[in-house]
């Protein structure tokens, strides 16, 4: 393109092309991914490509891939929050104690713990808002908070969701509630062929409803603002801080929804579960391509993010590398899918190289 | 203007510099040569590409075609660092600051001295700056954080950062856009002993009396390639302008068009009160009182500090709540919030793009768009196409040269990046417009332009406030400038009255000031 | 000019964070002795400081524990320390409670060697100390019960071999591969199974003790196409979380499970082996009984042995529902 550039908008196709081109630069960030399948394929074909597999993997990732969602929209606004994991784990305990104690059905405990997932989220959002604690510290505070009330609550132990009825075959609800993640259980099995894993769906519908948000509306045109520079944002007349309170009450609620299907995974509600899963979520979100400064990154790309994580796990799964080896090939691929996604970063290296061996060369 | 020894190489001489970025061929065969002891001023539109070779020049950006000499030896900065070994320094369009570091360590930022043991030797690191602030006339502490210092001062401490290595040639990118006049003079006092050291200046401005003062050569770039080199005193203005353009350009600031307004008032301001806050670097405001009618242009003139930039943030709500009463068309506006300003038909353009107004990572439908958003939501969404559709016509309407709607704004050249800026302003449709230094950083042609849409709009009844340090344009845009200083209205202006001696009079007026504190203190212990 | 009050409230900060400074290495200096808390003579006062009261074995032990303790009426056990998987917290905790001066002490290390001197200290302050399941590098305390984790290994692998008469292919869920019961039970386990060369341990991996990581593990050895006739795991929620994996591949029948810990609570390895998911596990004790018992002796200087280790009970289907009763706590909370 020469610098004739014009200010004058392309014509419509012109510019549908183009944005074809856009999206198309854009399948770059996949690059990680494309790698991850390509090497799957190649040595464990069949195995990995079956729907038990993926459903597996990806179904054993999904409540950390929800928390992931949440944690993009936090971090899109240049905030973060570390207490997605024991958010999780609160809901989880509730969802597993409203099944076991107070016998209640599983469609009205998913929006229990959504409601309590989201209140502790206003609670990290007031708290890096208002009392102007940095997101960092509020939600280091309230991921030991959450956990304690969480411990509080279960006194240390496991709260099993299989509760047997008299007759010794599992209760109407505690069965229904298995519908939430418990391996083996699909949703609309027999009327859809296998079913729909519930994890997986919920996954990919959380991925695509918050996508849209972020894409579609006004509010994730605010996220993005807020999170690139606050300032311009609040003298554009977004108001800042519902913004970020918004983004945090959002996280929670996803952590919240996520809750159950951590409950119905393994068929209790552990003490600790959770722990340690903001570490992934946060992984998943910045390999997806979001930065830790805000304003940059995307639901979709999160997806992208998650896929690479649980799936390379599988696939040196499968291929029964060993546990040892398994953390230095993860730690090692994480770095190259990140530096792939970046085309900057090759070619400023490649502009190094150049540099350096023109240099020997000229010395030479 | 100083003779130029014919045997002597230039201290810097360029030769074919070229330089594409991905979309956009920025620079191609570009030559330059530049005297010691010489001002050799570059001119061009918005997005000639003056920056960009600049930045090649300071080693800012690197991967160029084409050669450069210092002083017939060729060289080859690699970075910033590199740059200033080889005795090239630059000051940056926009502020390089490390906003939360004092003002001392900003200006000896990497170049600390230091104790015997290693550390710094904060002492002498604040005398040097002191000293390096006294050169550039500036009264400040050294140890107060750069945040809390006004964007002219910033631009001043930035000279004094350049000045602290030792420098054969100094690059300025626009250094006066942020400035007034007297800052201006200071300025060209420092230029002027550099030169006499015999320093090579580079100097960038859209300001053509300036370079008529300053330059001694003039070299203008259009669409990123060379036009040609004049001695400035052999050129006249419309010479210049017509090289840059490429076609000549009427008058630059045509006579008074404004229709004179015949509605009421539209803003009406009353003993408007802000408290001063030094630490975020805010002047005070001493019951301020103004009106602007509908259709009517009014200036906000006066010296740095002089709470010009307050009058507008505090009209638009970015302080919350101020003391006084404003009425928006008669009835009662109480500001609190940008947000609740844009509802009632305010609209700003900030002083500072970069920290203000831009989200510089996101693309310039993204930014024009962003504070209009409500008007293209359609089912809860964004209606993408109503919204590009919009954008586009505004980017064409102030021709701003992007490759399109969805290039990044941090690409654009500065005085685009000020167009967007306005975009986004305009696309609000606002019935009260706030212009903090619209035409900073803005070419001849496209201030001509804006010029025009400030006439066009106040022609439709929009009521427009408007803060500039550039005396011309306001004496040629306004039809009443009120003048501040020290928070206080010191004289106001009609067009017939205003000229730049009456303005500057005023805007030194301490005297004037000192008096009215003491009856204005007064006045308010009997209203108490 | 712009000044600002920078320097005298970074002087004041200072000043507050010398003085602060200077209190603590004061303190330290002269090793604050407070009066013993415990005074009435046939009044004792016990501490216990536990490694980490998130684990649900530890969290049964410790409620076993309060419960033994009550028994003797003589005997107050304050509230329990929980260092929360810190050897250094643990450290500091057990040194508050040698200058509170209590009568007894039992710990349960997080890890031998942070915790050797300050048991030493326990000891040299003359406190008895009672060592819970994992030992540390001394000699000089009173009392060590434990359980013997290479057995519970051992036991678990005498049960495959008597489950797999003919043979057949092994899985192992192991816990995290550093810590000395994994290390112990795994050792155990193989040692055991060499009995009947027709068992091959075909696939083994870390699943860090935790249940969704052996339910994901089970799932890729499943979907792998491995044929396995038995898992063990060295807990039992790994055992449960490769029940799980196996149910959802609809293998639950023809594979068995046997599984470790054997905790009486609704979510635990008894339970699960009534209800036929597990083909047994194995009660590692808690000993807190027997620690009541002993600290009971020691305070009224009777003779203890140095150190004991308890038995591993097997949980089979046909007494799983009488030791459920008989270790079922629930009901003191
Ligand atoms: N990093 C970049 N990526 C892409 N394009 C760029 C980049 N930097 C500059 N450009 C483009 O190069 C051209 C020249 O820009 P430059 O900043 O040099 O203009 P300028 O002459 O300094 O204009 P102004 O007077 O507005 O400051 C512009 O079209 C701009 O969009
Ligand atoms: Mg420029």
């Amino acid at each position: 393109m020469t610098g004739e550039v014009t200010g004058v908008a392309a014509p419509v196709q012109v510019a549908g092309w183009r944005r074809a081109v856009s999206i198309l630069g854009s399948l770059q960030g996949y690059v990680g991914l494309v790698l991850v399948v390509a090497f799957g394929i190649v040595t464990r074909g069949d195995t990995f490509l079956s729907q038990a597999n993926l459903t597996n993997a990806v179904g054993a990732f999904a409540s950390r891939g929800i928390l992931a969602v949440g944690e993009t929209l936090v971090i899109l606004t240049a905030g973060i929050d570390l207490s997605v994991g024991s958010m999780l784990g609160l809901a989880s305990m509730v969802s597993a104690m409203l099944l076991v104690n107070q016998d209640l059905p599983p469609v009205v405990i998913l929006p229990l713990c959504m409601l309590c997932g989201a209140a502790m989220g206003l609670v990290n959002g007031i708290g890096s808002t208002w009392l102007r604690i940095q997101p960092f510290v509020m939600t280091l505070a309230t991921l030991s908070v959450f956990r304690g009330i969480d411990r509080q609550l279960s006194d240390n132990v496991s709260v099993g969701t299989q509760v047997a009825g008299p007759n010794g075959a599992l209760t109407g609800h505690s069965n229904t509630f298995q519908l939430f993640g418990t391996p083996g259980h699909n949703l609309f099995a027999g009327t859809l062929g296998a079913g729909v894993y519930y994890p997986v769906l919920a996954f990919v519908l959380v991925c695509v409803l918050c996508q849209l948000l972020l894409s579609q509306t006004r509010f994730g045109r605010h996220v993005y603002a807020v999170g690139g520079n606050e300032t311009a944002a609040r003298l554009s007349g977004v108001n800042t801080d519902r913004v970020k309170i918004a983004v945090f009450v959002l996280c929670g609620l996803l952590a919240g929804f996520a809750g159950p299907i951590d409950a119905a995974y393994s068929a209790s509600a552990d003490p600790l579960a959770g722990t340690s899963y903001e570490l992934d979520a946060i992984a998943a979100a910045v390999i997806g391509g979001a930065s830790l400064a805000g304003g940059r990154g995307s639901v979709v790309g999160t997806f992208v993010g998650a896929l690479i994580l649980t799936l390379l796990d599988n696939v040196l799964g499968l291929n029964a590398v060993s546990d040892n080896l398994q953390l230095i090939i993860k730690g090692c691929i994480v770095v190259v899918a990140v530096v792939l996604q970046r085309p900057d970063l090759l070619r400023s290296l490649a502009h190094f190289v150049r540099r350096i061996t023109a240099r020997t060369g000229r010395s030479s | 203007m100083p003779p130029i020894p014919d045997d002597e190489p230039p201290a810097l001489s360029v030769r074919g510099i070229g330089k594409s970025f991905p979309g956009v061929r920025a620079l191609r065969g570009v030559d330059l040569d530049v005297h010691a002891g010489t001002v050799h001023a570059l001119l061009g539109e918005n997005g000639a590409g003056k920056s960009t070779l600049c930045n090649i020049l300071s080693g800012a950006l690197t991967d160029h075609e084409g050669s450069i000499e210092l002083a017939g030896r060729p060289v080859r900065p690699h970075s910033p660092r590199d740059a200033h070994r080889l005795g090239i320094g630059m000051i940056h369009q926009e502020l390089t600051l490390v906003p939360d570091l004092p003002v001392a360590d900003n200006i000896l930022l990497g170049a600390e001295p230091r104790t015997r043991f290693g550390t710094i030797d904060k002492r002498r690191m604040r005398a040097r700056a002191a000293e390096l602030l006294a050169a550039v006339g500036l009264d400040l502490d050294p140890r107060a954080p750069v945040r809390q210092c006004r964007i002219a001062e910033q631009q001043l401490i930035e000279l004094a950062k350049a000045l602290s290595v030792d420098v054969r040639v100094l690059i300025m990118d626009e250094p006066t856009s942020a400035l007034a006049d007297t800052e201006v003079r200071r300025l060209f006092g420092v230029i002027r002993t550099l030169t006499a050291r015999g320093v090579a200046v580079i100097y960038i401005s859209h300001r053509l009396e300036e370079l008529e003062e300053i330059a001694d050569t003039v070299t203008v770039l259009r669409d990123g390639a060379g036009v040609g080199t004049r001695a400035m005193a052999d050129a006249s203005r419309a010479e210049l302008i017509g090289m840059m353009v490429g076609r000549p350009l009427g008058e630059m600031y045509p006579g008074e068009g404004a229709p004179d307004a015949v509605a009421g008032t539209r803003l009406r301001v009353e003993r408007l009160t802000v408290t001063a806050d030094p630490a975020a670097g805010r002047a005070g405001l001493h019951d301020v009182d103004l009106t602007v009618r509908a259709g009517e242009i009014v200036g906000l003139a006066g010296l740095m500090g002089a709470g010009r930039t307050e009058v507008v943030e505090a009209l638009y709500g970015v302080y919350g709540a101020v003391r006084g009463s404003i009425s928006l068309d008669d009835s009662r506006y109480r500001p609190s919030s940008p947000r609740a300003a844009i509802r009632r038909g305010l609209a700003l353009v900030a002083e500072d793009r970069k920290t203000q107004s831009l989200v510089l990572d996101n693309t310039v439908r993204f930014n024009a768009s962003l504070a209009a958003l409500r008007r293209f939501r359609r089912y809860g969404r964004v209606h993408r196409r109503a919204e590009r559709r919009a954008v586009d016509e505004q980017i064409a309407a102030l021709r701003v040269r992007t490759p399109g709607g969805e290039a990044v704004v941090g690409t654009l050249s500065g005085g685009n990046q000020q167009k967007v800026v306005l975009a986004k302003c305009l696309l609000t449709r606002p019935s009260v417009l706030l212009l903090d230094e619209p035409t900073r950083g803005i070419d001849v042609g496209a201030k001509a332009e804006i010029h025009g849409i400030c006439r066009r709009l106040a022609a439709q009844g929009t009521a427009i406030l408007l803060v500039s340090s550039e005396m011309p344009e306001l004496l040629a845009l306004c039809d009443r400038i009120v003048v501040l200083c020290e928070g206080r209205v010191t004289a106001v202006l009609d067009s017939d009255e205003a000229s730049q001696e009456a303005i500057l009079t005023a805007a030194m007026a301490r005297r004037t000031v000192l008096a009215g504190a003491a009856s204005g203190g007064a006045r308010a212990g009997e209203g108490r | 000019m712009r000044t600002r009050a920078i320097a005298r409230p970074r002087a004041l900060a200072l000043a507050v964070a010398l003085a602060t400074t200077g209190t603590v290495l004061a303190g330290c200096a002269s090793t604050a002795q407070t009066p013993a808390s415990a005074g009435k003579s046939g009044h004792f006062v016990v501490a216990y400081s536990q490694s980490n009261n998130a684990e649900p074995y530890r969290a049964q032990l410790n409620i076993q524990l309060k419960y033994f303790m009550e028994k003797y009426k003589d005997v107050e056990l304050l509230p329990i320390a929980d260092a929360k998987q810190s050897s250094a917290t643990q450290v500091s905790q057990v040194q508050q409670f040698i200058q509170r001066k209590v009568d007894a002490l039992i710990v349960s290390p997080n890890e031998p060697a942070p915790l050797t001197s300050a048991v030493a200290q326990a000891c040299k302050a003359k406190i008895p100390v009672v060592i819970l399941d994992r030992s540390v590098n001394t000699d000089c305390y009173s009392a060590f019960i434990g359980g013997d984790n290479y057995v519970a290994g051992k036991k678990a692998g005498q049960l495959a071999v008597s489950l797999l008469p003919h043979g057949g292919n092994v899985g192992e869920l192991q816990g995290i591969l550093s810590d000395q019961p994994q290390i112990d039970r795994d050792k155990g386990f193989r040692d055991a199974i060499k009995a009947n060369p027709k068992i091959h341990l075909v696939v083994h991996r870390e699943a860090k003790w935790l249940k969704d990581d052996a339910t994901r593990i089970t799932g890729q050895w499943l979907a792998q196409g491995q044929k396995l006739d038995l898992v063990y795991a060295q807990n039992d929620p790994m055992a449960l979380g490769g029940y799980l994996a196996a149910s959802s591949a609809g293998k639950q029948k023809s594979i068995k499970f046997i599984g470790t810990d054997g905790l009486a609570i609704p979510d635990g390895g008894i339970r699960a082996v009534q209800q036929g998911q597990l083909a047994g596990t194995f009660i590692y004790p808690t000993c807190a009984k027997e620690a009541a018992a002993t600290v009971e002796k020691l305070l009224h200087h009777q003779k203890v042995a140095k150190k004991s280790t308890l038995d591993i009970v097997a949980v089979t289907p046909a007494n799983a529902a009488a030791l459920y009763k008989q270790n079922d706590f629930s009901r003191y909370r």
